[in-house]
């Protein structure tokens, strides 16, 4: 079975959404937005305002009590488990606390998305050392999550979310754990995989990243949901972030 | 499917108990199967025996405890006639002091003065297993012309005799059923404590797009070769203790046990085996697939 072509301009669309855990007090209410095709976002609140619920509804890890979610065009409510298997599969998420297999190493907590998948092993190398060596880990391969800083799991659980370039990216304070340098170098890697089509929502209550890079928000607060567009044109934006890149290097 | 996904069973309990619990219940099984087998195949050979034999007893005492001595032979001799020439009857022979001695054996032993005691004589018949006497005709002429002669046809012996070989079959499928039930609920059991204990693992593969069917069908595989280990290791305990028990029981037994096991018989004693593994793959993939519900 193969997930319907996606008629819909959205990648997600979310319509009078709430949502509650049991019978306790509504952490979202009546959210109501859109998420367009190879846009990038930033998901700003603060601590518990319900950033990581909103991105568990994103990646159908939850559903709401109220309202309609739908992804790809489907109406999640409508959708077969194994058309939400596959949906799955082109959503990479970043979690806030990197969820990494313990008894896995970092080359084959990489792996793991493109071996679901069915990925040749030999190509399944070739792309996870590379990208393993772009986040600056080449030497930490064989190595247990134990055994390394959380600065080091946190880039993990990025190259997991990214190694098999999905149409959408959520990432849950992707930057918490590493210094400014590299939260930079993640942003561009985002950035990357944002230029080559991929759809961004990156969670974050960091206001000097969001004050740096001048994407839309999707700003949360008691619940509600206002979507705040860029400072300038995204298109402008992204190119003077590419340019200062370039110069940079 | 990619052995190097075989991330699923770094840790939980099926290791270790699945397949001495599949090992044990093979080994009970097969040794019950076989047993309850031999027992039904020893009952039908005495059931095809008892069927294919008459017996007539001529008194040797009259009604007072004289003895009838020259009239008993004679009876004898015009019963011997009349089996001789009835249809369905293949032979007849009266069995000797020294027979008769040893068919009482059990009852009286190996001692006993049988002339002392006011026994029958005995014409053992044998019949003709495909056309068969009619016994209501012979049991009249037996009458007319031997009065006093009793026609035994073993009809209540046999009757029983069908009874405990059908109630013996019931036993064991009864105790196959039981046994098979025991090892799926013992795998539900162990498999839902290994999901518990995996279920981060699980969630976090779920959500990376695994499909129901992949992760049930990786750990239906799973305990299908760790089951396969143990059934494999029941019966190859179990086949050796019955071979061994037939060839004592055929050593030291006449009649009773001769009939062991058919060349086939022994062949379907592997049936078990691998009945328990495929048990073990469907139960398994039944209650992961069911367990996997709970995740959105």
């Amino acid at each position: 079975m193969s997930i319907k072509e996606n008629l819909s301009p959205y990648l997600a669309e979310f319509n009078g959404v709430s949502l509650r855990y049991n019978k306790g007090p509504e952490i979202l209410k009546d959210i109501n937005f859109q998420l367009k095709p190879r846009m990038f976002y930033f998901m700003t609140g603060e601590s518990g305002a319900g950033k990581t619920s909103l991105l568990s509804l994103l990646y159908l890890h939850l559903e709401p009590t109220k309202g309609r979610v739908r992804l790809f065009g489907q109406a999640i409510d409508m959708m077969s488990r194994s058309t939400k298997a596959q949906i799955r599969r082109q959503i990479g998420v970043v979690f806030q606390d990197y969820r990494l297999f313990h008894h896995l190493n970092a080359f084959d907590n990489v792996a793991l998305p493109l071996r679901l998948a069915g990925e040749k092993e030999s190509d399944i190398r070739k792309h996870v050392s590379e990208l393993l060596a772009w986040v600056g880990l080449e030497k930490q391969m064989k190595s247990f999550p134990e055994e390394l800083s959380g600065g080091e799991q946190q880039r993990i659980a990025i190259a997991r979310a990214v190694i098999h370039k999905p149409t959408l990216l959520l990432a849950d304070e992707p930057t918490g754990n590493v210094d400014d340098a590299m939260a930079k170098r993640l942003m561009y890697l985002f950035l990357e995989l944002n230029k080559l089509g991929t759809t961004v929502v990156v969670a974050t209550h960091n206001a000097g990243l969001v004050k740096n890079f001048h994407f839309p928000q999707l700003h949360l607060a008691g619940g509600h949901l206002k979507e705040i567009p860029a400072a300038e044109s995204y298109t402008e934006m992204a190119s003077k972030i590419f340019k200062r890149e370039e110069d940079h290097e | 499917m990619n052995k190097k996904s075989d991330f699923l069973f770094d840790k939980g309990s099926s290791h270790f108990f699945l397949p001495w619990i599949c090992a044990l219940m093979v080994f009970v099984a097969t040794l019950a199967t076989a047993g309850g087998i031999s027992t039904y195949n020893s009952l039908k050979l005495w059931q095809q025996s008892v069927a294919e034999s008459l017996t007539v007893q001529i008194p040797t005492y009259d009604e007072d405890g004289n003895p009838r001595n020259e009239l008993a032979y004679k009876d004898i001799e015009n019963a011997l006639m009349l089996l001789r020439t009835t249809p369905g009857v293949s032979g007849a022979i009266v069995l000797n002091d020294e027979q008769m001695q040893e068919l009482m054996v059990p009852w009286l032993g190996a001692d006993a003065n049988l002339a002392e005691l006011p026994l029958p004589k005995l014409i053992d018949v044998n019949v003709d297993a495909a056309h068969p006497p009619l016994l209501e005709q012979l049991k009249a002429d037996l009458a007319e012309k031997v009065p006093g002669a009793v026609l035994d046809s073993h009809r209540i012996w046999l009757g029983d005799l069908v009874k405990l070989a059908n109630a013996m079959l019931s036993l064991v499928i009864f105790i196959l059923i039981l046994l098979f039930a025991t090892v799926a609920a013992a795998i539900v059991y162990i498999t839902n404590a290994t999901l518990s204990i995996q279920e981060y693992e699980l969630s976090l593969v779920h959500m990376l797009g695994a499909q129901d069917l992949y992760i049930t069908t990786h750990y239906a595989w799973h305990n299908l070769k760790k089951a396969l280990m143990g059934s494999l290791i029941g019966s190859l305990i179990a086949l050796p203790i019955i071979l061994g028990i037939a060839l004592f029981l055929r050593s030291i037994s006449t009649q009773i046990f001769q009939s062991g096991l058919q060349p086939l018989q022994w062949v379907s004693l592997l049936l078990i085996p691998m009945a328990t593994t495929i048990l073990a793959f469907i139960t398994t993939f039944y209650t992961v697939w069911r367990f996997l519900k709970r995740f959105v």
